[in-house]
């Protein structure tokens, strides 16, 4: 993955650029918006991070730029904590994603993945599976091996969302946001909860450690299951 | 005295009470002078019209009796008379002076006591061509003018004189009175916090103000007061989760630890840095939502509906702690609002509900529409909270248990309250007999 940083602050960009680099990424680092705009345009990437303040152009002026450029180039917005307005803002004006200043890596690299490969809209589907597991979206149904799980909707959903990026982490927050509708931290083990119920009651229907947890980061179906 | 606005005002007061009372002289002046002239006319007039009617019925003789009658009734201050022939020599009469034309006219005459003196004058042509004179003195007139004038004038130096005094009387007051505020205003200034504005007991527009002075004074030591306790209350906060991540970290360094134990030395490390990011993220949404900005994008939110999705997430984890949720929600309930904000109230308040109640307390939430409000309860059955101290749980980094040895940061409530807040509504703690009852009374939107 090509990735562009626009971000001022030198040590969060450097941060962000090493730690794409251990994945195995690429990684280019600019420090402000007039920069970042020559960047975007003239090369290709394959996602943008990019910062709300920078000097030079800022990150939304930046953006709406691209967009009106016609670059589809996904771009995941990094603000500063305590401007939840902004996001509204940062998503209206063609971000993919937002992230809110200070992060950890684990956390921008789960959403890269997903904005990356985020692809086309979702194909209509009304089956999911992964291993032994099935999921009926019509029936709103889970089957292990066949037998019968009983979840609930919220335990449902989470499953959807984890067999729907099968091969990605998904995030605490990420779950948030994408089951619960909070685009914010609300401090509590809601997440936690539900994910250990879920788990137990498909060890119940055959499917014992089926979710991983991925220490310091979230969850994603075991892929050797 | 020209920086003072007490003198500036009076003064510019006291002056324009001059220039009114110099328009009030003038014009008295005027008009009475005007009328006495006319009244002056009107007599002198008359009385040649008279003496000419007497000419014209009884002849020149007649009218020469009549002015000689005339004459001798006369006091000093009356009319004066005389009859010029066409060559202009006066033939009867007793008035020194030249030949006026006819009609009215001002004319000087010989007082034999006083010497010339003016006079207003009706002189009549005869048919005969000799001109009868009617005369009266002026000097009446002139006197009441001199009068008015000296009247006027002393008025007007006694109200510069009064409007002087007055100017720096009410300067002085209102210097006096400003200075006690002043005065307060400098020692605050330098430092001293705990001075108030003296209030009178009148009532008036300074003593209104002295007690609104005081009133933001107390808002603001409260807020200064607040803001001390929450520093060092953040300091002690941050403390504790530092020194533990430090420690850690020294752990993690010593030489020979096998990798495993370092890596969770450093697991560990960075969980404790978590909980002091959290505390300070727990800290900015709060200033966030007291500063209100959020409330530019509220929008219609079915409360039931989202009290309905947070309990259906909360009873089974309640429900594996030991504890149940009861819910008894009213159908629909539309409150204008932000989404996750209320449902960050309800989750704190489920939460609180669940870390400081004992396995085994029934958990209730209530919801109900009434008189344009929606009044949201959480209730437990558990250990409650004593009276004294539920006024102090909406405070920043309160705890009931001092040894802070439960979990949380001590934001949660203030966190309901400032929400509770944006939304125009209220937060309130009550006794839930046994257990604590939490309230939210929310203004209800009209769909």
């Amino acid at each position: 993955m090509k990735v562009l940083i626009a971000e001022d602050d030198r040590e969060t960009a450097e941060f962000v650029r090493k730690g794409l680099e251990e994945l195995g990424h690429v990684g280019h680092a600019t420090a402000n918006g007039t920069d970042a705009l020559h960047y975007a345009t003239l090369e290709d990437w394959d996602v943008i991070v990019l910062d709300r303040m920078l000097p030079g152009i800022d990150g939304l002026s930046l953006l709406r730029r691209l967009r009106a450029a016609g670059i589809p180039t996904p771009v995941i917005l990094l603000t500063a904590l305590g401007r939840i307005e902004d996001r509204v803002e940062g998503l209206e004006s063609g971000a993919d994603d937002y992230l809110v200043k200070p992060f950890a890596f684990s956390e921008l690299a789960a959403r890269l993945n997903a904005v990356f490969r985020r692809g086309p809209a979702r194909e209509v589907t009304t089956r999911l599976s992964y291993g032994i597991i099935e999921m009926d979206l019509l029936k709103r149904e889970v089957r292990c091996g066949g037998k019968l799980a009983l979840l609930q909707p919220r335990e449902f959903e989470l499953l959807e969302e984890l067999l729907r990026n099968a091969e990605r982490v998904m995030t605490r927050t990420m779950l948030l946001e994408r089951i619960w509708g909070f685009h914010f931290d609300p401090q509590t083990n809601i997440v936690e909860t539900h994910m250990s119920r879920l788990r137990s009651k498909l060890a119940e229907a055959g499917a014992r450690d089926a979710i991983e947890t991925v220490r310091g980061v979230g969850y994603r179906m075991r892929p050797d299951n | 005295m020209v920086r003072s606005a007490a003198y500036r005002i009076a003064i510019i007061s006291s002056l324009a009470f001059a220039i009114a009372t110099c328009a009030l002289g003038l014009f008295v002046y005027l008009s009475a002078h005007a009328a006495l002239a006319g009244q002056l006319d009107d007599r002198i007039r008359e009385d040649g019209n008279t003496l000419l009617n007497e000419y014209r019925h009884e002849g020149r003789l007649g009218l020469f009796d009549a002015i000689a009658g005339r004459e001798r009734q006369n006091g000093s201050n009356e009319l004066g008379y005389a009859v010029f022939d066409v060559k202009g020599v006066r033939i009867a009469g007793s008035l020194i002076t030249d030949m006026p034309e006819p009609g009215l006219r001002n004319i000087l005459f010989r007082d034999p006591e006083e010497g010339p003196d003016p006079a207003r004058a009706f002189t009549t042509l005869l048919p005969d061509g000799s001109r009868l004179v009617v005369a009266a003195d002026r000097e009446p007139l002139e006197r009441i003018d001199r009068q008015i004038v000296t009247l006027f004038g002393a008025a007007f130096v006694g109200v510069i004189a009064i409007g002087a005094i007055g100017a720096v009387m009410l300067g002085a007051y209102l210097r006096h009175r400003l200075s006690a505020m002043n005065v307060t205003a400098e020692a605050i200034m330098g430092g001293d916090l705990d001075q108030r504005v003296p209030v009178g007991p009148r009532g008036d527009e300074f003593d209104r103000l002295a007690s609104l002075m005081n009133a933001m004074l107390n808002r603001i030591a409260e807020l200064l007061e607040n803001l001390r306790q929450v520093s060092s209350d953040v300091a002690h906060d941050l403390r504790t989760p530092l020194a533990r991540l430090r420690n850690g970290l020294e752990n993690g360094l010593r030489h020979g630890l096998p990798r495993d134990q370092r890596d969770k030395a450093i697991e560990q490390a960075i969980a404790r840095s978590d909980e002091v990011l959290s505390l300070f993220a727990a800290l900015l949404r709060l200033s966030e939502i007291e500063a209100g900005r959020l409330q530019q994008a509220f929008a219609p939110v079915d409360l039931a509906r989202l009290t309905r999705e947070m309990g259906e997430s909360y009873a089974l984890a309640l429900e594996d702690g030991g504890r149940r949720l009861e819910c008894q929600l009213a159908e629909t309930a539309i409150v204008l609002g932000d989404r996750e904000l209320l449902a960050q109230a309800l989750i704190n308040l489920l939460d609180n509900a669940q870390i400081h109640t004992p396995p085994g307390t029934r958990i209730e939430m209530r919801l109900e529409t009434e008189d344009s409000r929606v009044v949201l309860t959480v209730a437990d059955n558990g250990p409650g909270v004593p009276e004294r101290d539920r006024a102090r749980l909406t405070r920043r980094f309160a705890r009931v248990d001092a040894s802070r040895s439960r979990p949380g940061h001590g934001l949660g409530l203030s966190l309901v309250s400032a929400i509770a807040g944006i939304h125009h509504g209220k937060l309130s703690i009550s006794d839930n007999h046994p257990g604590l009852a939490v309230t939210l009374n929310l203004p209800e939107a009209r769909p």
